[in-house]
């Protein structure tokens, strides 16, 4: 027997309040984690850009195109090590097979020498540039669609009427697990010269720039952006994380809110907590008045109701983070990266995020069983020896 | 032969509760003196003052005025955390229900005091062997309170009040609960705690059989020793 038993039996004196407060605690694990695996997630592209690549758009919109002729401007910018450039198709699965993915046509004597992080075999590169309506393909997407280098694929798209057909001459693996795989990409002379493209002929969507020196890349965008100045269109130039940012930096009021979600969800349960510990406290008051008799001094009747909270928290923290596991990392996760690949290329609630919400279990712990401890240790011996409960 | 010393002196004390803004003196200059070694009853009518002496005596209350002379401290000058390490070492108590922890056994019931001393746990064990065989309990080790009799309930309290060998013992009516036979087994108990242990035993009680088996006998009556 040592100091921790008392507080670890006690648990077991109102089973059915105990598991159902541990339960509660539980479920608030599995939503802070949740919610912060899906403000991860969302950030995720963002967060792991790389420091050397830069995004060239229209400075007043990413909706609105760039001539062509830009690329070779931008190539001459000292700094600039490579460059490439892409439209956006807004493609579709005719056979709804996948939500949402998204096509790129892009420039395919470039696009792999800037997008590294997406590996292709030098076969596949060297098929792609005789194939005028060659397509490469994310190998999630292969997969959804059940495509193989030779197959044959219909899409369509949201801009451009009609049906487009490809023939599948690669499928690329990601080199960082933040790539999207579900990326579906064709070659940007293949859209310009179709008919259905009349109005955007000789027009790009952005440029993606490698550059030498990642130290630098703030000189280097503002010296793009001084070169376009005085042409019609104006650019912007930002680092790869700001321009991932931008995607969702419309949604930063609502990751804001979603924060503070979680934040109530783990005070809702603190209360609820503390209510359990408090009723605890008050059905024991005679006994706390018996070990205060015997000797027990109140830090140390005060240590037994927080050992008892914090044991309780944590239980609800370490079932909460093995349902995190199980439900997040093992199914939702999964399925989300597989569906949603365009927006959450990585589902995952990292061990960070782990550790923080058995923290904020511990925490809550403590802070539940804070005034109930209090109370017990300041309460008076001969008035809790006369309580009877 | 000499006197034995007092182990126990009280002197000038008054103990004033209020119910609202009304004062209500429960001990009113009440001198006490408790020799060493004794085993004494105190009875009194309810709401005499017992259980407020007793409280005073064992160190959980503190007196309105006067002095409280016990085992050589005075007690109204030991801050709270000195007065709560003093009883630890001083005091034995035995209640009238019992009051043992229900989710632990009769061992860690008799070991709990034992916490807050530095001994090693073979160390504790040993001693709760040897309280528990005292009281007559060594095959009740590992049962819990609910699967004991009221006897033997009161018997392991006595054993957790003993088991940091205390120099006194303070029993609020710790026949209270009890059926004849096993208040008879209770008191024999504590009579040999006191006869062969030494220990000076101060028991409040409203059962004059009860009283019967204590060497010095007092009486309170509205606040004052009779």
């Amino acid at each position: 027997m040592n100091v921790t038993t008392y507080p670890s039996r006690n648990l077991f004196r109102r089973r059915g309040r105990t598991i159902l407060t541990i339960i509660a605690v539980m479920l608030a694990v599995l939503i802070f984690c949740a919610i912060r695996t899906f403000i991860v997630a969302f950030n995720a592209q963002a967060d792991d850009a790389a420091a050397d690549r830069i995004a060239t758009r229209h400075k007043v919109s990413i909706t609105m195109q760039l001539p062509k002729h830009y690329i070779d401007d931008l190539r001459e910018v000292p700094g600039v090590k490579a460059a490439t450039w892409a439209n956006w198709f807004a493609a579709k699965d005719p056979k709804e097979r996948i939500p949402f993915f998204a096509g790129f046509a892009v420039d395919h004597n470039s696009w792999f020498d800037v997008e590294d992080d997406m590996q292709v075999s030098p076969e596949m590169l060297a098929a792609w540039k005789q194939t005028a309506n060659g397509a490469i393909l994310g190998d999630s997407l292969a997969k959804t669609f059940n495509l193989q280098v030779g197959s044959d694929v219909v899409i369509t798209s949201d801009i451009y009427p009609g049906e487009w057909q490809f023939k599948v001459v690669g499928i690329y693996t990601p080199l960082r697990k933040t790539v999207d795989r579900n990326i579906f990409l064709f070659r940007w002379d293949f859209l310009n010269n179709d008919p259905r493209t009349v109005y955007s002929k000789e027009h790009i969507g952005w440029m993606v720039s490698r550059i030498t020196d990642s130290i630098h890349s703030a000189d280097i965008s503002k010296r793009i952006d001084q070169k376009f100045d005085l042409q019609d269109d104006q650019t912007m130039t930002v680092s790869e994380r700001a321009f991932a940012l931008g995607f969702v930096g419309g949604l930063a009021a609502v990751l804001k809110a979603l924060n503070v979600v979680s934040l109530v969800i783990l005070l809702i349960v603190t209360l609820i907590l503390a209510n359990t510990v408090s009723m605890s406290v008050r059905e024991r008051t005679h006994e706390y008045g018996v070990l205060r008799a015997i000797g027990f001094p109140p830090g140390q009747v005060r240590n037994f109701i927080l050992g008892e909270s914090l044991l309780i928290a944590l239980a609800g923290g370490v079932a909460g983070v093995g349902l995190v596991e199980l439900v997040i990392n093992h199914a939702l996760g999964p399925m989300m990266e597989a569906n949603m690949s365009g927006v959450f290329q990585h589902f995952f609630t990292p061990r960070w995020v782990l550790a923080e919400a058995l923290a904020a279990a511990a925490a809550l712990g403590l802070v539940a069983g804070g005034l109930p401890a209090r109370f017990a240790s300041r309460l008076k011996i001969t008035d809790a020896l006369r309580r009877v409960d | 032969m000499s006197e034995p010393e007092s182990i126990v002196t009280l002197s000038g004390i008054n103990k004033t509760f209020f119910r609202g803004k009304e004062p209500i003196h429960v001990l009113e200059n009440l001198a006490l003196d408790v020799p060493g070694g004794s085993f004494e009853a105190l009875m009194g009518p309810s709401g005499s003052g017992k259980s407020t002496l007793l409280n005073l005596i064992a160190g959980l209350d503190r007196p309105t005025s006067g002095s409280v002379r016990v085992a050589g401290a005075d007690l109204t000058k030991l801050s709270d955390g000195q007065l709560a390490k003093w009883r630890s070492q001083t005091i034995g108590f035995v209640f009238q229900s019992f009051n043992l922890i229900p989710v632990l056994t009769a061992a860690q019931n008799v070991e709990l005091p034992l916490l807050l001393t530095q001994l090693s746990g073979p160390e504790r064990k040993k001693h709760v062997e040897t309280a528990l065989r005292i009281v007559g309990l060594e095959d009740r080790m590992d049962h819990y309170p609910r699967q004991l009799s009221g006897g033997q309930e009161q018997r392991v309290a006595i054993a957790r009040a003993i088991v940091n060998d205390p120099k006194i013992i303070v029993a609020d009516e710790p026949t209270g609960d009890l059926d004849r036979k096993s208040a008879d087994d209770v008191l024999t108990l504590l009579d040999r705690l006191n006869k062969e242990l030494h220990k000076t035993i101060f028991m409040v009680t409203h059962d004059p059989a009860c009283a019967e088996r204590a060497s010095v006998r007092r009486r309170l009556d509205k606040g004052a020793l009779q």
